[in-house]
């Protein structure tokens, strides 16, 4: 039996009692909207900011940022934007790798803007600021 | 790389093959009923809750299983028949299509940004589990947290938690900690491949070394983005839209690890390979059923068409032969001239030369020249075909009267039988010029046929420069038209000029030189010899953008016919040297790739609305180890724990190469990508490929890789080193955000 739209009333008045739990006297209001980038502004400055302030330096601070992965030093795979199969060919003129000819007339005959939502998925479309 | 294959062979085998499976695309799951609630909530118990990125999982401590699990989602809805806003969060979002297509996630990738959305999930939480006490949350909560995060991300929540639901205690953990813990895991290497990112942790003797930790940001969500972003590149005419719901169940359903991707990916498009690992989906449609036509009816059709060419095809005809007439009499009158100024005086010459319109002599020489040529071909077409042939000529009986006998009817009679005169004539020549082309042609052939009977190698070097040279000319005119998409190439260039120079044209005509010569027309004036030579009229298709098709099939069927009497006659040419074997579609890569290993038909409906996944099911996976094929700048998966096995771990203080034995002794997959299919395999041999010979290793996957950090949360909970760490309500509120007790399961101070 599918569920009736009515019913959906019900269930928000069920949801609502949520507030029983809640501090009454808690502070409320729009809260500011962060994202991730300002988040992650935000959180270097502040580890300056410790940095700054402690005597003695200290070298290994745990932070999100230094938990990242570093660059790989191993030699990149190429492959094909197209297909995917492995390949060495790049088209001189889009810098998209192709695999064989037969890609390589695709490629060349993509509508425009096209090749830059290929390279977008390699993260190297030319972004104009 | 391809296996030459004779098609007409493999074509018969392909009828015995059967019908590729085709799935359907799995959307979301639409629940006919709201999250059930529970009410064994008591005072003080614990409540868990694993705030995943994907999926929120919570309930009572002590318990096996968690008592809501639902996506992490919530939908801010205004109901105009309802008259109120509706605030739905996880499956309930799902019971209407209305609420769902407003539906958000708290997360923008790894972070919480959208706190309102938060405190949805946690009432509804809290709520499920059956929290009964007034005006605060009666009990310590659990919560999950990522490695290190960002100071804001944790305070939000402390804030939250305390300030808003006034819970009395609080402890934090990483879920893949929860999940080792879980497993009975006491040292080893806890790889989390999670939604949002992908992280490893080595943990010795039930201690987490955080600061060894690393992270990909890689994870399921940006796997089924990277398909979601390729798919509509790889079918840009897809009739329907492919939802994310859908693409996150084809990674689910389809996707695994290559246990070596180099080499399956070079073998993935051979078409014994494509025959197993080809998945064909469906998207669903409604059929447009075409109404059938009675033979009647189409017999009619038929007819009326067959009709209506004949009609169009007789008109042409007799147009065209309006045109012949006029032309032979043109032929005629000049032909005349020139004899008559054979007898003349060179004053004469020039003065009749100069009223008939033309330079010099040689001018009207050219212009006669000219005139002969297109006549020729003019009755080499279908002129005098279809004519009534009774074998005599029809009796003119007017014709050799004198005007000045007849009366004025009989005039107006002869001037008709004049014309039919000439008509008949006129059908006549051509007749006879069309017989003697085709007795040519028979001649020919004869030729051709004594010539390859007797010196087969001179006739087949023959044919052969013949095919090369039509190769050459199609491959060059191939060259050409892509040369004309790029603007500023010399074909291009080279194009507008023409245009330019055809365009200025008109203009010479008034450069003094105005020619007229007797009953010829404009169209044909003597002087423009433009057309006299066919090649003439390239120019207008060169400088004509779009392709011209005509002349592509004509060329193509020429090289065809060339090669089908090479292949008859000439036994070095095979089936592989031609034309033919490259339009085949058992040879097209991309025919593969995208249509998988059948034959396609572009105008049925199912096929048009389905998709086929092959490279994709691994390149999606394999981006964890190989991060740059989604141009992400971090090290793999495999290299990351090389590092930190081999590098890091051993320069660690306090730590034994004993350790290290117990840490490779322990690889622990969690985490939602850890359900691929094949990811415990590649990273065994990953370890292996670094790993001196004979080191001891095991690697080994959660037991519920989804649940299982839940599971954890609630055993752990419940223990010592969870009340030593849990921080009280006046404990925040006296020391702030900022004090925190570090636990076992991964919670540091920031």
């Amino acid at each position: 039996m599918p569920f009736e739209h009515d019913d959906l009333g019900k269930v928000m008045d069920k949801l609502e009692t949520a507030e029983k739990f809640k501090k009454p006297d808690r502070k409320r209001g729009k809260r500011k909207y962060k994202s991730t980038r300002q988040v992650m502004n935000d959180e270097s400055k502040r580890v300056q900011q410790k940095r700054d302030e402690s005597e003695k330096p200290f070298t290994n601070m745990i932070t999100y940022q230094s938990l990242t992965a570093p660059p790989s030093l191993k030699p990149v795979k190429t492959y094909c934007d197209i297909t995917g199969l492995p390949t060495n060919y790049k088209s001189p003129n889009t810098r998209i790798r192709f695999f064989d000819k037969e890609c390589y007339d695709l490629v060349k005959s993509l509508p425009p803007g096209v090749d830059q939502q290929y390279l977008a998925l390699r993260n190297a479309n030319v972004v104009l600021k | 790389m391809t296996v030459a294959v004779d098609f007409h062979t493999a074509a018969a085998a392909e009828d015995e093959l059967p019908p590729q499976r085709v799935y359907e695309m799995r959307d979301y799951y639409q629940p006919t009923e709201p999250e059930p609630f529970h009410n064994d909530w008591q005072k003080g118990v614990p409540i868990a809750i694993d705030l995943g990125r994907s999926m929120v999982r919570v309930g009572l401590a002590g318990k096996e299983d968690p008592s809501s699990i639902f996506p992490s989602i919530s939908a801010r809805y205004k109901d105009r028949k309802l008259r109120r806003s509706l605030n739905m969060v996880g499956n309930d979002v799902f019971l209407d299509t209305s609420v769902k297509s407003s539906l958000k996630t708290p997360f923008d990738g790894p972070m919480i940004t959208n706190w309102d959305s938060i405190e949805t999930l946690l009432d509804y939480s809290f709520l499920h589990v059956g929290v009964d006490s007034q005006n605060r949350v009666d009990s310590p909560v659990v919560m999950t947290e990522v490695i290190a995060p960002p100071f804001q991300q944790r305070f939000n929540l402390m804030q939250l938690l305390f300030e808003t639901y006034g819970v009395p205690k609080l402890a934090f953990g990483i879920d893949s900690l929860f999940s080792f813990y879980q497993n009975g895991g006491r040292s080893g290497l806890v790889v989390s491949a999670g939604h949002n990112a992908t992280n490893i942790i080595p943990v010795v003797r039930g201690d987490p070394l955080i600061s060894l930790a690393k992270r990909i940001d890689w994870g399921g969500q940006q796997g089924a983005d990277y398909l979601g972003a390729f798919l509509p590149l790889k079918y840009p005419y897809f009739p329907s839209k492919i939802n994310n719901f859908q693409i996150e169940n084809m990674v689910h359903d389809f996707c695994y690890v290559s246990t070596d991707y180099q080499e399956e990916l070079k073998h993935y498009l051979d078409l014994d390979n494509l025959e197993k690992k080809d998945v064909v989906l469906e998207a669903p449609f409604t059929e447009v059923v075409k109404t059938e036509k009675t033979e009647e009816e189409l017999r009619l059709e038929e007819a009326k068409k067959k009709e209506t060419i004949r009609k169009l095809q007789e008109q042409a005809r007799e147009r065209r032969l309006q045109k012949l007439i006029e032309k032979e009499n043109d032929f005629e009158y000049f032909n005349a001239l020139q004899e008559k100024m054979k007898s003349m005086t060179k004053k004469q010459v020039v003065e009749t030369l100069r009223e008939a319109g033309f330079d010099d002599q040689n001018d009207l020489n050219k212009y006669v020249s000219g005139l002969e040529k297109s006549l020729k071909k003019a009755r080499n077409q279908d002129v005098g075909e279809n004519d009534d042939d009774d074998g005599k000529p029809p009796s003119w009986t007017l014709l050799d009267v004198p005007d000045d006998q007849l009366d004025e009817e009989q005039l107006k009679e002869k001037r008709k039988q004049r014309l039919m005169k000439s008509n008949y004539e006129a059908r006549q020549r051509a007749r006879q010029e069309k017989e003697q082309a085709k007795k040519e042609a028979e001649e020919a052939t004869q030729r051709d046929t004594e010539w390859r009977e007797s010196d087969l190698s001179s006739w087949t070097s023959s044919r052969r420069s013949k095919l090369e040279a039509l190769k050459k000319k199609r491959k060059q005119r191939l060259r050409l038209k892509e040369e004309l998409t790029d603007r500023k190439s010399r074909a291009s260039q080279m194009r507008m000029k023409n245009i330019a120079s055809l365009a200025n044209d008109d203009s010479r005509g008034s450069s003094g030189k105005k020619r007229r010569a007797g009953n010829v027309t404009i169209d044909n004036d003597p002087n423009d010899t433009f057309g006299a030579n066919d090649d003439d009229w390239a120019i207008y298709r060169d400088i004509a953008q779009e392709s011209d098709n005509e002349i592509e099939d004509e060329e193509e069927r020429k090289i065809y016919e060339i090669e089908e009497e090479l292949l008859r006659y000439d036994p070095k040419f095979t089936i592989n040297d031609s034309l033919q074997r490259q339009f085949n579609w058992r040879n097209s890569t991309l025919h593969r790739f995208l249509r998988g290993p059948r034959d396609s038909d572009p105008d049925e409906q199912h096929q048009q609305h389905q998709i086929h996944l092959n490279i994709e099911r691994i390149r999606i996976p394999e981006v964890i180890f190989q991060p740059s094929i989604a141009g992400v700048d971090q090290c793999g998966l495999s290299e990351l724990c090389e590092q930190t096995v081999l590098r890091r771990l051993p320069a660690e203080p306090g730590f034994s190469g004993d350790d290290s034995k117990e840490v490779l002794k322990d690889i622990f997959l969690t985490g939602g990508q850890a359900l691929f299919k094949g990811f415990d395999e590649r990273m065994r041999i990953e370890f292996q490929s670094f790993l001196p010979v004979g080191t001891e290793l095991k690697v080994r996957t959660a037991e519920d890789p989804l649940l299982d950090a839940w599971r954890g949360m609630s055993k752990w909970a419940v223990t010592d080193d969870a009340r030593a760490s849990f921080i009280g309500k006046r404990e925040y509120e006296e020391m702030g955000p900022d004090y925190i007790k570090e636990n076992r399961m991964g919670c540091i101070r920031l």
